[in-house]
């Protein structure tokens, strides 16, 4: 099973180049049953990284992009009277597709991101009393500008928390530079890639993500990080009971792909800084220091 | 945050601070007292105003208010108390400009040495235990500072926690590091308030109520056996002069070396006397000293004075006979010990004709006095009426009610009428055993006056008036939990069920004070020669040997506390992580260290670079432990098969 996750892996480095360690974290993402959030400045390839992972996955893409008059009804359909029929019918909106791309949702108002934020966390939407359940698996890749740039309004920390990650992709390095010059055009690239891993078997592995084991040498060591959160001077809050499930699912999903059936301390170490750098949030935005002291002081026992 | 800008350390500083120095309250003018906690009121207040913080200019006025106040009460820059007054005030000024971390630990280490000022000032054991708590608070205070999130009670257990830890290394060091002499030119002599002791005159008519205190005075250890209650007289003043109400020493004591050699007879008492602080050198000795240390001097009274600082408690070794023959009289006693005012009134003279005072032996004239004394309608009280003139014929004829002094002082009246030499010897009587620590503690209640007359070949002979009217006050002493001012006089009770209902009390307070006792004979009174005898006890002679043991005993508890420590931690690990770091300790030879916080997969991955050889056991150990570690089904034999693996390899 964890093959296939290679044969992705290696499918989408072939399309982002020299980032995947953190396609590797945007898949465990997935596995963990997740949303991603994708921080940085424009122009380094968080669309690509959303709409490659789609592609691979055979999953139904939407993108929406976020600006500052954007409504809720743009984002999760609206009910429109149809005259053919005369009765009231329901449109659904973008967000109901298995993989919806958020893009510069820091553009939007609040009023507009939490009505995205809200149907990620509850997996269903609801309009006018009526329910509408939301496609599965559901996925959101979120993008964000810097915070400081013009016209944004940053997400405040309760709404960071529904991320399960939030990933820096960062400039790419010389020689990956080098060939993404000399290639041909990523889009003609991704519509020509196959699907590497169909939904089916993805809530196969979802489900195969939640069986992997955690001893309690493991739980120890995650708890200790989370009390060292919280009684360090470093952060301002400490991790919250969500975020410490959501590090142990993040590893867990990190587990499996690495083939194993157990949760190593090295499995939270390598999943932390993209799970718990937001939710810590000291000051700065580069999730590796942030957790840096966690990762220096709380020893493995 | 500015650690310098958080409330609960600030409240934490100067609560510690306010209880640091309120035991002072004691030893300096009120005025720093005052000036003090204005100070650190105001800096109280300003943790929630802080707008209220005085600037610049306000704490350099500040400042030379305090200069002024030290100048206006200036003792001069040395000494203890102008030290004391000094810290106090810059300690109080220092709080107005609390701005950086590096304040917090000035003051508090500016705390610490007001803390240890007190102990110029008072050394008891409760102070000790108070200073101890202070400090307790304090070092809390510096464990807030350090930690992240400041809470008080974990910070008052750690601190706690670090003082009981210490506590052995003080004991060892206190035995052990040699004790330092003050030179005596640096001796603290400032004056100090001194309990009222026994006065050095005695006028008993003029005296309607006599205040009785259970203040000690002395507390004695008999080596052997004690001496029987009625040989109990500790021995003051000796009152000869008298001018017919008042009666006090006679200036001139400068015959005792014309003194008759003294016999002593009977069985020696050997005791350790230790005096509380008085303001007279005077050091109540049994009846009758006979050996007694270097420092101290038998006067021609047989009175024993100090020639140290009698204010500070002192510790003396003594040996006493109580049967004893001072031999013949000399003439400046005869003089002044048969002296009167004027010559004796014809109601006195009658009496002691009536009691055969001129005609029969002087002893049978004594025995007929104290009959006198016992069958006549005489009443002992401590509540007498006055007698402000005549004290001794009223006392004798009319009210017949008084207390030690009336007695001694009209026995020796008589004694003169009769041409016997009799004087007033002024101490104390009895004291009360302790039996928990077994010394005899010596109260201010017991204060006593009795009488000595001389006779031929037995020389200077007690009688006691008091004995005759009152036996049980010499026999059983004064119970002073039931001394009522103003009241009867009350006597060790002899009912069992009062006796029940006052034991615990009693037992109690003789439990206290043995420790008392003995945290004065073996903490305060440590000096060098008791340090000397104390380590000689143990057989260390020189300072070569004692240094020796001190560094011995130190490493011997150092050693001990990491070995508990050590075997502790060793014990709550699990076989596995045990094996596992053998493992860890095999491949560090080689330099391969695994970091505290670095995972074993990790650890096996740097370890294969550096040594290529051995990648393949590294690999399956490390995949051994994963399994059983974090694994979900480890089995028995991968225990032993990991236990196996790590005990043959080798590099």
């Amino acid at each position: 099973m964890q093959n296939d996750t290679h044969h992705l892996l290696d499918a989408a480095n072939q399309i982002i180049l020299g980032k995947s360690h953190k396609i590797r974290l945007a898949l465990c993402c997935l596995l963990a049953r997740g949303h991603l959030l994708i921080e940085d400045i424009p122009g380094v390839g968080k669309t690509t990284l959303a709409h490659t992972l789609a592609k691979l996955l055979g999953l139904n893409y939407q993108r929406i992009q976020f600006t500052s008059d954007i409504l809720p009804a743009d984002i999760i359909g609206a009910t429109i009277f149809d005259a053919k029929n005369l009765s009231f019918k329901f449109h659904p909106g973008p967000v109901f597709n298995q993989m919806v791309l958020a893009d510069e949702i820091n553009r939007a108002t609040p009023k507009a991101q939490s009505a995205l934020l809200e149907a990620m966390e509850e997996h269903h939407v609801t309009v006018e009393g009526k329910t509408y359940p939301l496609p599965r698996p559901f996925f959101v890749i979120a993008t964000q500008n810097p915070s400081h740039q013009i016209g944004t309004f940053p997400l405040p920390e309760s709404q960071l928390d529904r991320f399960l990650m939030r990933l820096e992709l960062g400039y790419p390095n010389h020689e990956a530079e080098r060939l993404l010059l000399k290639g041909q055009s990523r889009h003609s690239l991704i519509e020509s890639l196959p699907v590497k891993l169909p939904p089916e078997q993805l809530l196969n592995m979802q489900h195969a993500v939640t069986q992997v084991h955690v001893s309690n040498a493991v739980l120890d060591y995650c708890l200790a990080i989370i009390t060292f959160t919280r009684t360090s001077s470093d952060y301002h809050c400490g991790l919250s009971p969500r975020a410490g499930l959501a590090l142990l699912n993040a590893a867990k999903a990190w587990a499996f792909m690495d083939q194993r059936d157990a949760v190593l301390p090295e499995d939270i170490q390598a999943v932390l800084a993209a799970v718990a750098g937001h939710r810590l949030r000291a000051g700065n935005n580069d999730s590796a220091a942030i957790v840096a002291p966690i990762l220096a002081r709380v020893p493995i026992h | 945050m500015n650690i310098a800008q958080n409330k609960n350390i600030l409240i934490f500083l100067l609560a510690s601070i306010g209880l640091i120095v309120f035991p002072h309250i004691a030893n300096i003018p009120i005025s720093f007292f005052i000036f003090f906690y204005f100070l650190l009121g105001w800096r109280f207040i300003s943790i929630w105003k802080p707008t209220w913080l005085p600037n610049k200019l306000l704490v350099f006025l500040l400042t030379a208010l305090g200069i002024a106040l030290y100048y206006s009460e200036f003792q001069g820059i040395f000494g203890r108390d102008a030290g004391t007054r000094l810290f106090i005030t810059a300690l109080g000024l220092k709080l107005m400009e609390i701005k950086t971390g590096r304040d917090l630990y000035l003051i508090t280490y500016l705390a610490f040495i007001v803390a240890a000022s007190q102990f110029l000032y008072e050394q008891s054991l409760l102070m000790g235990a108070y200073i101890l708590f202070v400090s307790c608070v304090l070092l809390a205070t510096l464990v807030t500072i350090n930690s992240s999130k400041p809470e008080a009670l974990v910070a008052l257990k750690t601190a706690g926690l670090i003082i009981v830890q210490s506590l052995p290394m003080a004991v060892i060091l206190f035995v052990f590091v040699p004790r330092l002499e003050a030179p005596k030119w640096a001796l603290f002599n400032e004056p100090r308030q001194t309990k009222m002791g026994l006065p050095d005159s005695m006028e008993p008519g003029s005296i309607s109520d006599l205040g009785m205190s259970d203040e000690l005075v002395f507390r004695v250890k008999f080596k052997g056996a004690l001496p029987p209650p009625r040989q109990r007289y500790w021995r003051g003043p000796v009152l000869s002069y008298t001018d017919g109400k008042k009666w006090s020493q006679v200036s001139n004591m400068r015959f005792g070396r014309y003194l008759d050699k003294l016999v002593l007879k009977g069985q020696p008492y050997q005791y350790t006397l230790l005096m509380e602080p008085q303001n007279r050198p005077w050091v109540f000795a049994l009846d009758m000293p006979a050996e007694f240390s270097q420092t101290l001097r038998r006067n021609a009274h047989y009175q024993l004075i100090t020639q140290e600082n009698p204010n500070i408690r002192a510790e003396y070794s003594l040996t006493s006979y109580t049967d004893y023959n001072t031999g013949y009289l000399t003439r400046t006693e005869l003089k002044d010990t048969t002296q009167l005012p004027s010559p004796p009134s014809s109601k006195i003279d009658q009496l002691v004709k009536q009691l055969h005072g001129f005609d029969s032996p002087q002893e049978q004239f004594i025995q007929q006095l104290l009959n006198h004394f016992r069958k006549e309608d005489f009443h002992y009280t401590l509540t007498p009426p006055l007698m402000e003139e005549n004290p001794i014929e009223t006392f004798l004829f009319e009210t017949r009610r008084g207390f030690c002094s009336h007695y001694a002082a009209a026995f020796v009246y008589l004694m003169r009428a009769a041409h016997i030499p009799a004087r007033v010897v002024t101490g104390y009587q009895g004291g009360e055993l302790n039996q928990t620590g077994d010394f005899l503690e010596i109260r201010q209640a017991d204060a006593h006056a009795w009488a000595e007359v001389w006779l031929e070949h037995k020389g200077w002979v007690r009688f006691d008036p008091t004995a005759a009217i009152a036996p049980e006050r010499i026999e059983r002493g004064i119970d002073t939990d039931q001394l009522v001012p103003g009241g009867a006089i009350s006597y060790a009770p002899t009912s069992a069920a009062a006796q029940e209902a006052l034991n615990w009390l009693k037992q109690t307070r003789q439990l206290w004070s043995t420790i008392d006792y003995k945290w004065q004979r073996w903490v305060i009174n440590y000096d060098n020669k008791n340090q000397a005898s104390f380590l000689s006890s143990l057989g260390i002679a020189d300072i070569k040997t004692m240094v020796y043991w001190m560094v011995g005993t130190i490493a011997a508890i150092t050693a001990l506390l990491s070995w508990i420590l050590l075997y502790q931690k060793q014990k709550t690990i699990d076989p596995i992580m045990r094996t596992y770091n053998r493992f860890c300790k095999k491949l560090a030879k080689r330099g391969l260290i695994r970091g505290n916080s670095e995972g074993a997969k990790d650890f096996a991955a740097r370890a294969n670079q550096t040594l290529p050889e051995h990648a393949s056991t590294i690999n399956h150990i490390t995949a051994l432990f994963i399994k059983l570690r974090y694994g979900k089904n480890a089995r028995p034999e991968d225990l032993a098969l990991f236990n196996r693996r790590v005990g043959k390899f080798k590099i």
